[in-house]
């Protein structure tokens, strides 16, 4: 069939082009982050690392990487926990209000990241705990425990619903069965979620730009040189943020692909 | 666990350790000694290292800034932040009244300052800066705003006017700074209220919100400090409202073909002052600070600021910039003599201080700023 | 599966049940409801004060220019979200049908990069590709044509919410095309459907809870943006989540904020719950 190979092959190109608008952008702040130009422009300027040099002899740019890496990394613990007993009881138990139960678990990521800001900021600052390291993290851990649900009861839904009552038949109780059967096997899952929402917080803006204050994490820098001095200096953190970004996601897809090819072959 | 083990981990985080002091060494020993930090509030730039660099090392100190844009935002920012968090304020003199007034800000002492060496008169008793003969704000920089633009699109002789900004050609092309007071203002001047250019009554207001609609036609967007770069950098406005060299100095000096000027119908002053945040513990390290700030080192750092550049204050100020700098001191008339010196613009009574609305709140010109924003 | 019998209350299920409802009953509910009393608040001196008011509802549901930026918004994410599901699905189609199995993963895997490189710097990057003087520009004017203005345009805004959306519904839209049972299709075009017709008559309804769902996402991250309509669109005029940003920022009116924000969730409701209502309804008629 001629006619398909040729479709194929425009559809293919068709993708290509999608993959290009997606992936121009980043290759451009890449591109950016070497060149010489304060504003860069079409011709491009010379090649040069001073933008990085910049950034990383900026204190404030670390502070704020020391501040995202903590806000993100307590981030993923609380939320992958939380995650993961919302997940454990949707997977296990069927109660009155499951439903509710649900909604109220899955809803957060589809209220606008503006509004979740607007009305966190409202709330934290009637306890007088706006403007704090730790209103991030509660914020965050609101808007990545759904992500961790996600990735942990796709696993779950993996395990042989015979496993716990097979073990609670060979004496077990039910927190010793959680322990040496439930978690092992949702393992992987509860690493991918942990570099998932990590991923998630560290690079969240809106809701850490709100809610901050002096407390900047790294993608409220970033704002913060866009709207104010816009400087290339934004490209070298973006690209360096990336890096850090991707290394998680890799983790991640690893352990989710990985493991999950196995028993369910499509 | 086995014995063997042990060394090997300790190894690891022996190297690790030294690894990672050795990579971050540098800054370490810059941003987590034993500094005092400073959190300081300030429009962009004030907290950059070319700006207060020299005195963070001499002083051991650390500044911690929180930037803002335009006064609401700044009274804001502080109300909505536990009291005491900010140690020191910099804020737009026309707020220094209300940041008072909230009781914000401490007294400061005026022997502390270098007063008899300001360049103009009215810089020693600044509006809003005393009350009952007591200082609670220090002047340390300020601009004129006026008609910026790009000279490939508009002449020298254009410019001479806000008319410039209805050109028909650079339709579309006409930017505002996305700040309700400056561009109000500028208004109010171009129909020709001069020094009553804040003091509108309803009829006054009303005309000055007619001649701001008939802009809107040629707007191309509104912008944020950095927006406003970029839309005069890349050739998206060919004019813009509300600012002046403190935003196009940077371009120029960056060689871009964009200047500004004070027009005929006159230009407003932004003035810049240093306050002292109420209940600070740090308020010698501050008050440090700012006499750093009004001394002729300070001084050029400011004029010389790389975020935006600010006049200098002081007349030994402007003598070191002439002597260091010539070549910018010439470019913005802080030379003795010059035509357009600022002082001399300001002597002639081609300059109004920016100010509050007096017969509106700023509430008022806000909501009508949103407004204006999504006509079409 | 069955749950152990117990006479005492179930201590361990409570335990499993109870963090996300405190958290999310502390940090997600608790806000949004506080944002509710919030718009009833008043403010002076750039303080708010408790109280329980309407003169904030009054004062923007009078507003001319809040209801035209309502259209607006409303207007640009509807656009944003037919736009984006209809340019991601070709693509989307060839994932799911015309390529490898390894090639579907590969590119999904890469379709997920982008959520994890700082959506501002991506925009940022557009601006700079977008300007007058930009790298489109500066190749059109290579062959003789432009330069066109697209920075601060709705265009520029457009570009921008595609550039949050469209790996999103590349995904969602690949995953429902590929659950498809292929033999359908194929039963079709034995039957002698044409291949536009069959993914009309037949991939396009088989996968529309998907095509919905991805469809939604693209509604809810477009109409909650800020960034786009204000570095790419120059906020020109403002969208609701740019009015949000400006009523919080400057003069601390955040009960007025409130106001937006309710009119906007309350507006994402009835269009996620129609559309969703529309997904799930049966087939077949």
């Amino acid at each position: 069939m001629k006619d398909d190979k040729l479709l194929r092959w425009v559809l293919a190109f068709y993708t290509a082009l999608v993959f290009l608008f997606v992936f121009a952008p980043i290759a451009a702040s890449l591109v950016f982050s070497f060149n010489s130009d304060r504003f860069p422009t079409i011709p491009l300027g010379t090649f040069t690392t001073d933008w990085y040099v910049k950034a990383f002899s900026n204190p404030e740019v670390w502070d704020a990487a020391l501040r995202s890496l903590i806000v993100s990394s307590v981030t993923a613990v609380i939320a992958t926990a939380i995650g993961f007993s919302a997940a454990y009881t949707d997977y296990r138990y069927d109660f009155r209000g499951k439903k509710a139960f649900l909604v109220l678990s899955l809803l957060p990521p589809t209220i606008p990241l503006i509004i979740l800001a607007l009305a966190m900021l409202g709330w934290l600052s009637m306890f007088h705990a706006s403007g704090l390291t730790i209103s991030i993290i509660i914020a965050h851990t609101v808007l990545c425990a759904p992500f961790a649900m996600a990735v942990i009861r796709l696993r779950l839904s993996q395990m042989d619903p015979n496993l716990e009552p097979a073990a609670w038949n060979l004496g077990a109780s039910e927190w010793v069965t959680m322990k040496s059967v439930v978690i092992p096997f949702t393992l992987p899952s509860i690493i991918a979620s942990l570099c998932l929402t990590a991923a998630v917080s560290f690079d969240e803006f809106a809701v850490a730009w709100f809610v901050s204050g002096l407390n900047k994490t790294v993608p409220v820098v970033i704002l913060e040189i866009l709207t104010g001095n816009i400087d290339p200096q934004v490209n070298a953190i973006g690209t360096a943020v990336f890096l850090v970004s991707i290394t998680l996601v890799v983790i991640a897809q690893v352990l989710v692909m990985g493991r999950a090819k196995k028993p369910e072959a499509v | 666990m086995p014995k063997i083990l042990k060394p090997n981990r300790r190894d690891v985080l022996k190297y690790g350790a030294a690894a990672t002091t050795a990579l971050c060494t540098p800054y370490v020993s810059r941003a987590w000694a034993d500094t005092v930090e400073i959190n300081m509030l300030a429009w962009y730039g004030h907290g950059e290292p070319d700006v207060v660099g020299e005195f963070e090392a001499a002083n051991n100190v650390k500044f911690k800034p929180k930037y803002y844009a335009g006064g609401d935002n700044m009274m804001a920012l502080i109300a909505q932040s536990p009291p005491g968090t900010y140690d020191i304020i910099l804020s737009d003199a026309e707020f220094v009244q209300q940041l008072n007034q909230a009781g914000y800000i401490e007294e400061m002492n005026p022997a502390d300052y270098p007063f008899d060496d300001m360049l103009y008169d009215d810089f020693k008793h600044f509006p809003g800066h005393w009350k009952d003969d007591k200082l609670y704000s220090m002047m340390v920089r300020f601009g004129h705003l006026g008609v910026s633009y790009n000279t490939t699109a508009v002449s020298d002789a254009e410019a001479a006017s806000y008319k410039a900004f209805w050109k028909p050609e650079i339709k579309g092309k006409v930017g505002h700074f996305d700040w309700h007071l400056p561009n109000l203002g500028q208004m109010s001047l171009y129909n020709g209220n001069g020094a009553k250019l804040w003091d509108q009554d309803e009829a006054g207001w009303k005309k000055i919100q007619e001649t701001t609609m008939s802009l809107r036609p040629q707007v191309g967007g509104f912008f944020d400090y950095g927006g406003t770069f970029n839309g005069l950098k890349n050739n998206e406005m060919m004019a813009m409202a509300g600012i002046g060299d403190w935003i196009t100095g940077v371009l120029e000096r960056d060689g871009a073909p964009v200047k500004s000027v004070v027009p005929t119908e006159g230009g407003i002053q932004w003035t810049e002052s240093y306050s002292i945040g109420k209940g600070t513990p740090k308020a010698d390290t501050v008050k440090k600070f700012i006499q750093y700030m009004l001394s002729p080192e300070g001084q050029v750092h400011s004029a010389r600021m790389l975020a935006y550049p600010g006049f200098c204050v002081t007349k030994a100020g402007r003598a070191l910039l002439d002597q260091k700098d010539p070549k910018e001191a010439q470019r913005t008339g802080q030379v003795d003599g010059m035509p357009n010196d600022p002082i001399t613009l300001i002597k002639d009574g081609r300059i109004h201080y920016r100010d509050i609305p007096v017969q509106q709140s700023l509430e008022d010109w806000n909501e009508f700023w949103q407004e204006y924003k999504n006509a079409s | 599966m069955t749950t152990k019998p117990t006479t005492r209350p179930d201590y361990y299920a409570i335990a499993w049940r109870l963090p996300l409802i405190v958290w999310q009953g502390l940090f997600f509910v608790g806000p949004l409801l506080f944002m509710v009393a919030m718009s009833f608040f008043l403010v002076k001196n750039y303080r708010m004060e408790a109280a329980f008011q309407f003169s904030n509802w009054q004062r923007m549901l009078s507003k001319d220019f809040f209801w035209d930026a309502y259209f607006f918004t409303l207007w640009l994410a509807l656009l944003a979200t037919a736009i984006t599901s209809v340019v991601a699905f070709p693509a989307s189609y060839f994932l799911a049908f015309k390529a490898s199995e390894k090639t579907r993963r590969w590119a999904i895997f890469f379709l997920i990069i982008p959520f994890f490189t700082s959506y501002l710097v991506r925009v940022f990057a557009w601006q700079v590709i977008l300007a007058q003087s930009g790298v489109i520009n500066a190749g059109l004017s290579f062959i003789g044509i432009g330069p066109w203005q697209m920075l601060n345009t709705q265009f520029g805004t457009m570009v921008g919410y595609l550039v949050l959306c469209l790996p999103l519904a590349v995904i969602l839209q690949t995953f429902s095309l590929a659950n498809i049972d292929t033999r359908l299709v194929e039963a079709a075009h034995n039957l002698g459907c044409g291949r536009l017709r069959a993914v009309f008559t037949v991939v396009m309804p088989l996968a529309k809870t998907g095509l919905v769902v991805a469809a939604v996402f693209c509604f809810i991250l477009s109409f909650g943006d800020f960034v786009s309509p204000y570095y790419l669109g120059g906020s020109k005029p403002p969208t609701l989540s740019i009015m949000i940003v400006d009523t919080s920022k400057s003069g601390q009116q955040w009960p007025r904020a409130a106001v937006v924000a309710i009119t906007m969730i309350l507006t994402l409701l009835v269009v996620a719950f129609t559309a969703i209502g529309f997904a799930y309804r049966k087939r077949g008629k």
